[in-house]
């Protein structure tokens, strides 16, 4: 416990003071990764926590996205954090919406369904040019911050990199507490063994449509930064694509653990940046690598680490214990 | 009147092509419970695999054969080396197995035959058209329509007739007590897992001539199968016979009267199913 306390800590300092270390290119490179570990954060509470696989995961993503981008191309002044609220909440009431409708199948079906609607989403992006702006998708700046006193200029690297550090990690630390909570460790039950959990009093179904709504909403947020930072989306962001991004980036890191998404963020986006410059084929690794990752090694990159670290520290003190529990997702 | 006609016909084309494709994705699932992602890369590695066979032998009728035979040994394989694996940890296992399977299958896929779009032509009769009460038509379409029905009727056959069929079923409901009686399991299941791959290959390889073969052709044909096995019942054959012929004909008069919306039309229907059916129009609860 007191080790993860210190990995974190240090994790933050270094995170902290990034600008000052390294150039504006890899300054870009971290935002892109602090914005999808995020979105692949949304998808493990799901699939990890609650056991729900969805192929529909992009989604939320997407609509988060083009509902940022809609306010900022109808007023380009709306005010910065109002336009992340307001993208949370649209996918909030979406998620609710759609979970309500989909929850009633568990497993594949869910998963089929799921696909199915991300269909309908996909549709919806390309076909309904005037909100949308159909194959050409939306363009917008990022707005100024105005915080009466001090004006904040988003265009700036440094600053935006700053604001995701501080609103995303807040948001983290936030989603990092709800798993200690009561209803966060309902929800692990879900997960665990759902048929006992009404003989405790519990109700799977609202759990599950609570975890799902929480998941769509945070997926939404990333969305919402994720048109912030590239600017631009298109239809294609609702996609099978994007959801085997979440897919890959959980599984890499570690499915079930909190920090694994991260860790897979961060894996996979650098990855892709190094391989993508010297092959075209990078895709077809990250399969692999993910194809070996639900094989072996279903605990990923934050599974191969504490393993180290545990046997490390059992040579020292002779005890070998299993740092934390991933758990078999069903 | 013609054209109505023409359009129906054209809907029972599509929804021929769709039970091939349903077909295996409904009786892997149905005899093994496993949700094969893949199967629509495996469609598509049928078509491209078809391309090239037709290039080295310039018979149409080869690739028919040989490419779904090709399938039936990688089906194999795969149950053998991956799925077995991680059969027993469940369900979400094999979806994501078989997800990560499609996503590399696709990447092969274009790392072998690149990214242009390809074309298989049909020779001799199966290249010409029937003219009949004043109505021309493909008859290649035709072909299609009919090796479905073909297809259908046999595997009906073989499940509810004979003797293997029998073993299969028997195998589903109770695989320790068949593995008991002497029947050997993962020979079963090897053999339904590439039947089903190979089915797959073989709508590929149908599918070439009547559409181009591209890399994106497995996403454009994944969602409506998979449709069609949420509307007719996970498990259910008759279920994806039915659901292939509602939605090839949703497709082709919603293209004809509403082609803004055509698209949606399929998950219009799929979302009401869900509601008032969720075991889909001929599953079984539970």
């Amino acid at each position: 416990m007191k080790q993860t306390f210190y990995y974190t800590a240090g994790g933050v300092v270094l995170l902290c003071l990034a600008p000052f270390i390294i150039g504006e290119v890899y300054l870009n490179l971290l935002i892109e990764i602090i914005i999808y570990s995020l979105y692949a954060l949304s998808f493990n509470i799901l699939l990890g926590y609650g056991g729900l696989l969805s192929f529909g995961h992009s989604v939320f993503l997407g609509v988060g996205a083009y509902v940022t981008g809609i306010i900022l191309l109808r007023a380009p002044d709306f005010p910065f954090l109002a336009v992340i609220l307001i993208s949370g909440l649209g996918t909030l009431v979406l998620g609710l919406g759609l979970g309500s409708l989909l929850l009633k199948q568990t497993g594949p079906a869910f998963a089929l369904l799921t696909l199915a609607f991300n269909g309908i989403f996909a549709t919806i992006a390309i076909k309904w040019k005037s909100v949308t702006g159909g194959d050409d998708g939306i363009c917008i700046f990022r707005p100024t911050i105005n915080l009466g006193a001090i004006l904040l200029d988003t265009t700036d690297v440094t600053v935006f990199y700053y604001l995701c550090l501080v609103l995303i990690g807040g948001l983290t630390f936030l989603l990092w507490r709800f798993t200690k909570t009561a209803m966060g460790h309902t929800v692990l039950l879900l997960r665990e063994n759902e048929g006992r959990m009404p003989f405790l009093g519990y109700n799977p179904a609202l759990a599950r449509l609570i975890l799902f709504t929480l998941s769509a909403t945070v997926a939404g947020i990333a969305g919402s930064f994720y048109m912030l930072f590239f600017g631009t989306v298109a239809y294609n962001i609702i996609g099978v694509e994007m959801t085997a991004i979440a897919l890959l980036m959980t599984f890499i890191g570690g499915v079930g653990m909190f920090f694994g998404p991260l860790l897979g963020a961060a894996f996979y986006t650098y990855v892709q940046n190094l391989l993508s410059g010297i092959t075209n084929k990078w895709p077809f690794f990250m399969g692999i690598i993910f194809i070996l990752m639900v094989l072996y090694q279903p605990k990923g990159l934050i599974g191969i680490f504490s393993g180290l670290v545990s046997r490390i520290g059992s040579l020292k003190r002779r005890t070998s214990q299993e740092p934390h529990s991933g758990g078999p997702i069903r | 009147m013609s054209q109505i006609i023409i359009f129906g016909l054209h809907g029972l084309t599509y929804a021929g092509l769709l039970f091939l494709i349903a077909s295996g994705l409904t009786i892997v699932f149905g005899m093994m419970r496993i949700l094969n992602f893949a199967h629509a890369s495996f469609y598509m590695l049928g078509a491209y695999l078809s391309y090239t066979l037709f290039l080295k032998t310039g018979h149409f009728w080869v690739c028919l054969i040989v490419s779904p035979a090709l399938l039936f040994l990688i089906g194999v394989l795969v149950e053998r080396v991956l799925i077995r694996k991680v059969h027993s940890l469940g369900l979400v296992y094999d979806l994501l197995l078989t997800f990560g399977l499609g996503y590399v299958l696709g990447e092969i896929v274009k790392w072998i035959w690149g990214t242009m779009p390809l074309s298989v032509k049909v020779e001799g009769f199966l290249a010409g058209s029937l003219t009949l009460l004043g109505i021309t038509y493909p008859v290649y379409r035709l072909f299609i329509l009919l090796v479905a029905l073909g297809i259908g009727i046999g595997l009906a056959l073989i499940l509810f007739k004979t003797n293997l069929g029998i073993i299969i079923r028997a195998s589903v409901d109770d695989s320790e007590m068949c593995n008991a009686l002497g029947i050997n399991i993962p020979l079963i299941f090897g053999g339904v897992f590439g039947f089903g791959v190979a089915l797959a290959g073989f709508a590929g390889v149908m599918a070439g001539p009547l559409l181009t073969i591209s890399t994106d052709m497995a996403n454009m044909v994944l969602l409506d199968a998979f449709v069609v096995v949420i509307v007719g019942g996970l498990s259910s054959l008759g279920g994806a016979v039915l659901a292939s012929l509602i939605i090839g004909q949703l497709q082709s008069f919603g293209a004809l009267l509403i082609p803004e919306v055509s698209m949606v039309l399929i998950y219009v229907l799929m979302a009401l199913v869900l509601i008032f059916k969720p075991s889909g129009l001929l599953g079984k609860k539970g």
